[in-house]
């Protein structure tokens, strides 16, 4: 790589509030005995958003997070200079069960694909640079963030936003089928890191053991899958670190990046 | 490969050079109740593929065997990256799931990166397993990120590409959006009405060039992608995004225009996206444009979805081994709107060096591949 990258904002939203100040110290006890802990419905107005799901709205208001948390208005990320990577697990199942469980419901049909997500935060944020669109749990938002990193190395992007959003609460029941594979709390996260160009590449391990950050998140925030690493980046930026090893781990393999974190804008 | 025309390379190449159909009435699950209940649908997998129980596993699976029928998967284990594009995933599983089928492992086979952890676990690859979902553009950005795992280090082996399945939730979808055609696909035609849906999976394996041994069928000189920020549904107008794709992927393969011999358009058949995409080609080709061939092999078979960008580009580097370019199947009448060079009826002698490979997908997602062929 021939230029380096760094964490420039985070923004994170779980179904424990804004923020990392929210999050329990224990997300289990504190689940006490609930099986997903939801994120409400964002309240965005306007005709744009009449067809949106909430998994859309979800990606909009993770981006206006970040964007609060570093201090940065909406023009520094529109246009083609901004890459835009999504990461998600299973946000498309909430359209998808809709789909399957209806003839002619409301639902538009193009919004169960899981590019209609990143694609109304391209509209709304006016973001036409490149993009990648992963599918997978926490490894997926670790290979995301290298993407970004090799993107700015390579001068494809100037700064590239790595979005993250996950839903459980449309199909509580089919992942309670699963729950020998994914011990709960399931936390609905939506999340989004802004990297921009630093003096030093980030470091990545295709093959990892768990960071410390990650096994923090699995115990504070709970399983929240792709949101877990950006989840990571949230609690090491509020706690002041200027750099940070995450890691995440889905399907049996552990991906780890380690990065430089800018520090956060003086506020007067 | 698996594909409608052929379960192999072979049978795939020699289909489309023929021109042959791959559009039928679709038998595996009910249609009655829709517009069209045609499309490209493969009638029975191979062997390797039976008894896989998601059909979307068993397409990535039967893709791969005929992979490594033609070459050897020879790396270290954990330096083989799996990396494969999807529109639907395993969404017919979770069709199953939510239809009494209470096994749990159905739910999590719904998820739509778990087709190509099956196929991971078939190949014994355990390096990095990603799954892209650009929707239909998925199959080119599945290639490029795979490429970019190489460049990178990360692996030493990519098994890239992509897969769909032609299913009642697919169909439903597209037969509501009233996109799909009722007589036969006929891309940048005058008379065109829409697009057939149609199900494949195609692997390549990606190497890095220093460490390629053996016969090779072409390099992958860049990819580009870009957002249009316009539309979910729909391309923009002025098909901003996929130029901005093309020439992202020119300049990472440091290609210029005058170098592009042939190019393999998204080409569905609708009336809005040929034309948009002849218009943003010439923009882009400027004064080549008309001199340029230019074909969509989506009327053989049908748009397959996460699958069709990498059918394209194998497609892409066989013209160029062979120096045939295959018809543009259901392309008989010019439109004034669509004015490029298309090849029509029936493949022409024409023996393309490098290739441009366009895409695009819901959400306003474009992509774009370079490849360069060695003959």
């Amino acid at each position: 790589m021939t230029r380096g990258a760094r964490v420039e904002a985070v923004g994170l939203l779980t179904g424990w509030g804004d923020g990392v100040e929210p999050l329990p110290a224990d997300a289990r006890a504190a689940a006490g005995g609930r099986g997903v802990i939801p994120l409400a419905r964002p309240a965005l107005d306007g005709e744009r958003f009449r067809r949106a799901t909430r998994e859309c709205l979800l990606g909009v208001v993770a981006v206006e997070a970040m964007l609060r948390d570093g201090g940065i208005g909406r023009e520094l990320i529109r246009g083609p200079g901004t890459a835009l990577v999504f990461v998600t697990a299973a946000a498309y199942g909430a359209s998808n069960v809709a789909w399957l469980a209806t003839q002619a419901g409301s639902l538009h049909f193009p919004y169960t694909a899981p590019s209609v997500l990143p694609g109304e935060v391209a509209i709304e944020f006016g973001l036409t640079g490149p993009y990648v669109i992963l599918i997978g749990g926490a490894t997926a938002a670790v290979d995301g963030i290298w993407q970004v990193g090799r993107m700015i190395a390579g001068g494809q992007c100037e700064r590239g936003i790595v979005l993250a959003v996950e839903t459980f609460v449309e199909c509580e029941a089919l992942w309670r089928r699963a729950r020998w594979a994914l011990p709960g709390p399931l936390v609905e996260t939506a999340a989004c890191v802004l990297v921009g160009p630093g003096d030093t590449p980030p470091e990545y391990r295709a093959s990892a053991t768990p960071a410390l950050l990650e096994r923090q998140v699995d115990t504070r925030v709970g399983r929240t899958m792709a949101g877990a690493p950006l989840a990571e980046l949230a609690l090491a930026r509020a706690a002041a670190s200027r750099r940070a090893l995450v890691s995440g781990t889905w399907r049996g393999r552990t991906a780890a990046i380690e990065m430089a974190i800018a520090g956060r804008p003086v506020r007067v | 490969m698996a594909t409608p025309i052929g379960l192999d390379l072979d049978a795939f190449w020699s289909g489309l050079l023929a021109g042959a159909d791959g559009l039928s009435a679709i038998e595996r699950f009910p249609t009655g109740d829709l517009r069209v209940g045609r499309g490209g649908e493969i009638k029975k997998l191979p062997p390797v593929a039976l008894g896989v129980r998601s059909r979307a596993a068993a397409l990535l699976i039967a893709a791969a065997a005929d992979l490594r029928a033609r070459t050897r998967v020879d790396a270290a284990a954990d330096r083989i990256a799996v990396v494969v594009g999807t529109a639907l995933g395993g969404v017919e599983e979770l069709e199953h799931a939510l239809a009494g089928d209470g096994h749990p492992r159905r739910a999590l086979d719904g998820l739509y990166d778990s087709p190509a952890h099956a196929l991971a676990a078939w190949l014994g690859a355990r390096g990095p397993v990603l799954t892209v979902s650009s929707a239909c553009a998925s199959g080119a950005t599945a290639l490029g990120v795979g490429a970019d795992l190489l460049r990178a280090g990360v692996v030493d082996l990519a098994v890239a590409g992509g897969y769909d399945v032609l299913c009642r939730f697919v169909m439903r979808g597209f037969d509501a959006l009233r996109s799909l055609a009722r007589e036969r696909v006929r891309p940048f035609d005058r008379r065109r009405t829409g697009l057939l849906l149609g199900e494949a999976s195609g692997l390549v394996l990606l190497v890095r060039e220093a460490d390629a041994r053996g016969p090779r069928l072409g390099r992958l000189l860049g990819h580009g992608s870009a957002s249009d920020a316009s539309h979910i549904a729909a391309p923009d107008a002025e098909g901003r995004g996929l130029q901005s794709a093309i020439r992202a992927a020119l300049a990472a393969g440091d290609v210029g225009v005058a170098d592009i011999d042939f190019v393999s358009a998204h080409g569905t058949g609708t009336v809005l996206n040929d034309r948009i995409e002849t218009a943003a080609l010439r923009r882009v080709l400027g004064n080549r444009a008309g001199a340029v061939p230019v074909n969509s092999i989506k009327g053989a078979f049908g748009h397959t979805m996460g699958a069709a960008a990498t059918l394209e580009a194998i497609m892409c580097l066989m013209a160029g081994r062979d120096g045939w370019i295959p018809p543009t199947v259901g392309y008989e009448e010019p439109d004034p709107a669509c004015d490029l060079d298309y090849v029509a009826a029936v493949c022409r002698p024409v023996r393309p060096r490098r290739m441009l490979s366009t895409s695009l997908g819901f959400g306003g997602c474009n992509a774009a591949l370079v490849l360069e062929a060695i003959p």
